[in-house]
């Protein structure tokens, strides 16, 4: 699971000043906490209202969290007390607008914290429904949202919470993820639309996708699209048709489901297009495709002032004008480094087939000869062609080229992920790039000399009639226990 | 600490508490945050605030017992010690002023009194036994002998209207130490001065002094609020020949109005003449409705509308106002007396001269409204005026009193916005402010996280009404605490599900759903197990026509759809019929049953269907009496249809919606 942004900050002040000394001391605007500790025993926390229990598990740990009293949230979404939640790998937070007292078991990282951007958020939440509101009344679409900001400014937090709020107000916001870096509710390298009308699963991120069984949180149903690389620019000729698409199948449910329609999306975006030019061409991107008029900045100034530069004069398609506006980031957000990114992909993946602790899946392994399989490879990174190329020539070249490369099976695919897609083997590349994705299986044996790929698949399924797409992200991952 | 600076610590909470007009969480929240931080002055805090209920009106007294409340519930000692004392004069006296709603939301205040604090280690109450004991004996037997008061209030009516209508009525000010009660409720729990509870009242106001110490302002005998006592007073029916001359009433006021901050007189004085004759206009008006009353005591609207101008006159003797607003109001006041007079229902006349004073001055005053200077206030008058042309019977606006001048009690914060609460505390609007809890419990500003507070989803004690969302995307509102919203996220939302936090609303519907969803708790246990041994997989995300077609609903509501134990939130509609897991019941028939596909020639693979409950084949189809992998059946059909989505995948639905042999679900259901 992966709970992006928050966790353990370098804590700028150590202090013990109490509480009350502090409490109306605006200026201080430095969270006052103690020093992160790590603790293994069951202890008690009493949280002040307003105030945030941010916590850190490692992965291959786990801890055990109950309410005991009060109100407290993850990200948004209530947590019922007197119910033990379990956490693993995972940096998070539990806020509470009124006080609580938690019980924790478990070994991990942890702090208080007093100051947090809740009351910006939440009131940008409000102010979404007012907006939601008027689309109903009006009959029009509810605010499309986007959240813009760096790396590890706690966007997809954000974007949880907004969805999290919404949805327990009874709306159905349309999740869009357009960042291939970290999956929602499917493997990293997809770019997916997901409209939310229950209850997140604290303890999964964001929740699960179907499965044949029953799930103790209701499945979220996510649409897929397969983009195979890690950042937007590494083939913006890739991601922009693949988010073309995207916001086409988004405003196709849109037009046709009066509830998510009122409550309109929220879209969450890459850091990286929010750090340079290149970047910013995509931010209009999806502006125009998703008809956004609402962007939320998340923590940059400069970000902040080029997104005015670019859409105060903006309007979208139904000739809105662009509401911006800048909300500071949590003292909770705190960088990933790229291992625990990594565990994070890992964890995706694992999930994906073998389901969570809470319910294992039972994946299905097959042989598939190499002659059966239809595979295309991702081309890498337009950005490196272009720098063998002279300039201009590059688009033409590109259309030599191709979106894909079909390949032969190879022992490079060993450990790798295949998305299978929609379509069918004798489809354009283009058809297949605009394809949604059925599911994913992996490599987990090439047999070049007989020419057979042993491969895992989330069920039996006869899956040589699609079309694969191998894409270099996620990364190889030699997790071989998930294999077996 | 020095006694002068507790003096000063004081005297800022004392003005920042008859700031405080309403019940405002975020004020509240704020006041106890100061009264955290200066619990080394918590005797003159205490006793700031103790003064302060006691003197100020009865529309303020409940935001300024909810600052109690909080502050002895979310500080607590040395508060609870220092407000303890007296807490039986302070809540006694105010109980008897204030209207039945406000009685309700003290009442219940005093009950979460003998409680320990909410969520809170510490087990004793939160008042001591042996304070709110006594207070619960007095209303016990106040409350008793309410029908006995009724009793008597019958008999006085009756010999009002016995004696006909009374002379033009001036204020119906008693001096008497007992403080009025409200003048509304036909059954008062304490009826004034005849009955034998009035001693269990004990309001002896000397008694107040002597309990607490010297407050640092000296209790005026009888400690008669200044502000709104003398109109706050029930319409005495039977006393009518007892009527001190009202200015015995002024000096009385002006010296209590020490406490607060006489300012010099500047600047105001060229008003004095207009705010004394909008003075005597609403006095003459508040007499009209009196006699009104008197007529019609069971009328809501009249109590609600003689209170808003006893609410006003309090005001205009208590505050200066903007030489705009008071021209406002008078130009309200006026039309209120036109409007009397227009339609004089009794059999009384008008009496003719005043009629032509009138007139003129409401001429005056409109020239004197320019077109923006209609304010709350006047919208909130103009809407009244209406039902008022045809309730008041009583023009009799002759009164042979002078009403006090507006100097007497300067207050240094000329405020709309206060002069607008009270006028909504007052009713004269529809929704009552008093719908409160007692603790202004909910989310508080992030400034305040000391803040306990009784997290209590007592829906008894429903929180603020409706203050509507006025947030928008602009980073200044954004940043403004709105603690009242959070609670659209919890106790609006009703209660939570113990299992998952999920909200239901406690009405009809939402019991339903509650229902329904714990049943689907229960269901999702169940099978949750009974799937653990069968062998349970991911499914393959949906196709995006199907994904476009379907729609999410509530996965728990579903109950009638046994199959829909998987939790998903999602449900086919339209696309029920759309196959994408097909499958085949495993034929009966021996030879049928070990058939292999006529086009790759392999075995079907036999699987347990959870939701058809039997053994099926995947993927398969009967076609002409001999069964196919569906896949391959296409791809030899439709070899050569290229692709281009969406296209294929309908031609695709179109064929297989000929000739299903089994509808099978979208593959986001169990299979």
């Amino acid at each position: 699971m992966n709970i992006p942004g928050l966790g353990q900050a370098a804590p700028a002040v150590s202090c013990t000043t109490s509480f009350s000394e502090k409490a109306q001391k605006a200026d201080d605007k430095q969270a006052t906490f103690s020093a992160p500790t790590i603790q293994a025993a069951i202890t008690v926390h009493d949280l002040q209202a307003n105030s945030e229990w941010r916590f850190e598990v490692a992965y291959g740990q786990s801890i055990e969290v109950k309410i005991l009293s009060g109100t407290a949230e993850i990200f948004g979404t209530e947590l019922a007390v007197n119910h033990t939640y379990t956490f693993r790998g995972t940096k998070s937070s539990i806020f509470t607008w009124h006080g609580c007292r938690i019980e924790v078991n478990g070994p991990c990282e942890e702090y208080m914290a007093e100051e947090t951007p809740m009351i910006t958020y939440v009131n940008t939440h409000f102010a979404l429904e007012k907006l939601r509101d008027d689309a109903i009344r009006n009959g029009g679409e509810g605010p499309r949202v986007l959240v813009v900001g760096p790396n590890n400014a706690g966007k997809t937090s954000l974007v949880k919470l907004l969805t999290a709020y919404a949805t327990r107000m009874g709306r159905q916001p349309m999740v869009i993820n357009t960042d291939s870096r970290e999956a929602l509710l499917s493997i990293p390298g997809t770019l997916t639309a997901t409209p939310f009308a229950s209850i997140i699963d604290v303890e999964q991120g964001w929740g699960s996708s179907p499965t044949s069984g029953p799930s103790p949180v209701p499945v979220k149903l996510p649409l897929c699209y397969y983009y195979g690389l890690a950042s937007p620019e590494d083939n913006t000729k890739l991601y922009k048709p693949i988010l073309t698409r995207l916001a086409l199948a988004a405003a196709s449910r849109l037009t046709d489901d009066p509830v998510i329609k009122g409550t309109g999306m929220i879209i969450d975006t890459p850091g990286v297009i929010s750090q340079g030019k290149g970047g910013y061409d995509l931010i209009s991107h999806i502006v125009s495709e998703f008809a956004v008029n609402t962007i939320l900045v998340l923590g940059s100034e400069r970000l902040h002032s080029e997104m005015q530069r670019r859409f105060s004069t903006y309007k979208t398609r139904s000739s809105e004008a662009i509401t911006l506006v800048k909300l500071d980031k949590s003292g909770g957000c705190v960088d990933r480094d790229d291992t625990f990114m990594q565990q994070m992909q890992e964890a995706a993946i694992r999930e994906y087939f073998f389901g969570d602790p809470k319910r294992t899946l039972s994946p299905h392994t097959q042989q598939v000869s190499f002659d059966d399989a239809t595979i295309y490879k991702i081309h890498e990174a337009n950005a490196m062609l272009s720098s063998f190329l002279p300039g201009g020539e590059e688009d033409e070249d590109n259309q030599q080229i191709g979106l894909y490369e079909k390949v032969e099976p190879s022992s490079m695919m060993l450990h790798c992920l295949l998305a299978v897609m929609y379509a069918s083997t004798r489809d354009s590349q283009e058809t297949v790039r605009d394809a949604s994705v059925m599911g994913f299986v992996y490599v987990a044996e090439v047999d070049e000399k007989k020419r057979r790929l042993k491969i895992l698949a989330p069920l039996n399924t006869r899956i040589t009639d699609r079309p694969m797409i191998w894409g270099s992200w996620p990364e190889t991952t030699c997790k071989q226990d998930a294999v077996q | 600490m020095t006694t002068e600076f507790s003096d000063d610590v004081a005297e800022d909470y004392k003005r920042a508490l008859e700031d405080l007009t309403m019940n405002s969480r975020y004020e509240i929240s704020n006041l106890t945050v100061i009264a955290r931080e200066n619990t080394e002055h918590a005797l003159a805090i205490s006793e700031a605030l103790k003064s302060h209920i006691k003197q100020t009106s009865p529309q303020k007294k409940l935001p300024a017992f909810y600052v109690l409340d909080s502050v002895i519930k979310n500080v607590g000692t040395p508060y609870t010690i220092f407000l303890s004392r007296g807490l039986y004069s302070t809540f006694m006296e105010a109980y008897a002023l204030v209207d039945n709603s406000v009685r309700r939301k003290m009442d219940e205040m005093l009950k979460t009194w003998k409680e320990p604090v909410p969520g809170a280690l510490d087990t004793r109450p939160v008042f001591p036994r042996d304070v709110t004991g006594p207070i619960e004996n007095a209303l016990i037997k106040a409350r008793t002998s309410a029908i006995q008061a009724q009793q008597e209030h019958t008999r006085s009516q009756q010999q009002i209207l016995g004696r006909g209508r009374p002379g033009p009525s001036p204020a119906p000010y008693r001096e008497t130490p007992t403080p009025p009660n409200a003048y509304r409720q036909p059954p008062p729990p304490i009826q004034q001065g005849y009955n034998s509870n009035y001693t269990q009242q004990q309001y002896p106001p000397a008694m107040n002094g002597q309990q607490y110490g010297q407050p640092p302002h000296v209790q005026q005998p009888y400690g008669l609020p200044p502000v709104s006592r003398p109109f706050s007073c029930r319409f005495d029916y039977t006393n009518r020949d007892q009527r001190p001359p009202t200015h015995n009433y002024i000096p009385h006021n002006a010296s209590a109005g020490s406490w607060q901050q006489p300012l010099p007189q500047q600047g105001y004085s060229a008003h004095d003449n207009s705010i004394d004759e909008l003075n005597s206009d609403i006095a003459n008006l508040i007499t009209v409705f009196k006699t009104d009353f008197a007529l019609n005591p069971l009328d809501g609207s009249i109590q609600k509308r003689l209170k808003a101008l006893l609410d006003l006159q309090s005001i205009m003797q208590s505050q200066r106002l903007p030489p705009q607003q008071i021209s406002e109001i008078q130009t309200q006041v006026a039309k209120l007396s036109e409007a009397s007079k227009a339609t004089p229902k009794a059999p009384q006349s008008p009496t003719p001269a005043l009629v032509p004073a009138q007139l003129p001055q409401q001429n005056s005053l409109s020239s004197l409204l320019g077109p923006g200077g209609q304010g709350t206030l006047a919208a909130l008058l103009a809407k009244q005026t209406p039902p008022i042309q045809t309730r008041s019977p009583q023009p009799a606006l002759n009164q042979p009193f002078n009403p006090p001048p507006v100097s007497v009690v300067p207050t240094p914060v000329p405020d709309t916005g206060s002069l607008f609460e009270k006028l909504l505390a007052a009713g004269i609007i529809s929704a009552p402010p008093a719908t409160s809890t007692p603790t202004p419990n909910n989310a508080l500003p992030a400034n305040i996280s000391g803040y306990r507070p009784p997290f209590i989803p007592n829906p008894s004690r429903t929180p603020l009404g409706e203050i509507p969302n006025d947030v928008v995307l602009k980073t200044s509102s954004l940043k403004i605490p709105r603690p009242h919203l959070i609670s659209s996220l919890y106790e609006k939302l009703g209660a939570p599900c113990t299992q998952c936090g999920r909200r239901f609303q406690s009405n009809e519907e939402g019991k339903k759903k509650k229902t329904a969803h714990m049943d689907w708790h229960f269901r999702v246990h169940q099978r949750m197990t009974e799937a653990e041994k069968r062998g349970q997989h991911r499914s393959w995300y949906v196709d995006e026509l199907d994904w476009i077609k379907s729609r999410e609903v509530e996965g728990d509501q579903n109950t009638n759809n046994s199959d829909n134990t998987n939790g998903s939130g999602v449900a086919s509609s339209s696309i029920a019929s759309k196959p994408k897991l097909q499958y085949l019941p495993v034929p009966d028939d021996p030879a049928l049953a070990s058939s292999t596909c006529p086009i790759c020639t392999e075995k079907f693979e036999m699987k347990w269907l959870d939701e058809a409950q039997e053994f099926v084949w995947m993927d398969a189809k009967k076609i002409d009496q001999r069964i196919y992998h569906i896949s391959c059946y296409e791809d030899v059909n439709k070899a050569g249809i290229k692709r281009t989505t969406p296209e294929p995948v309908l031609g695709k639905r179109k064929h297989e919606n000929d000739d299903i042999a089994v509808r099978s679900k979208i593959k986001t259901e169990p299979y």
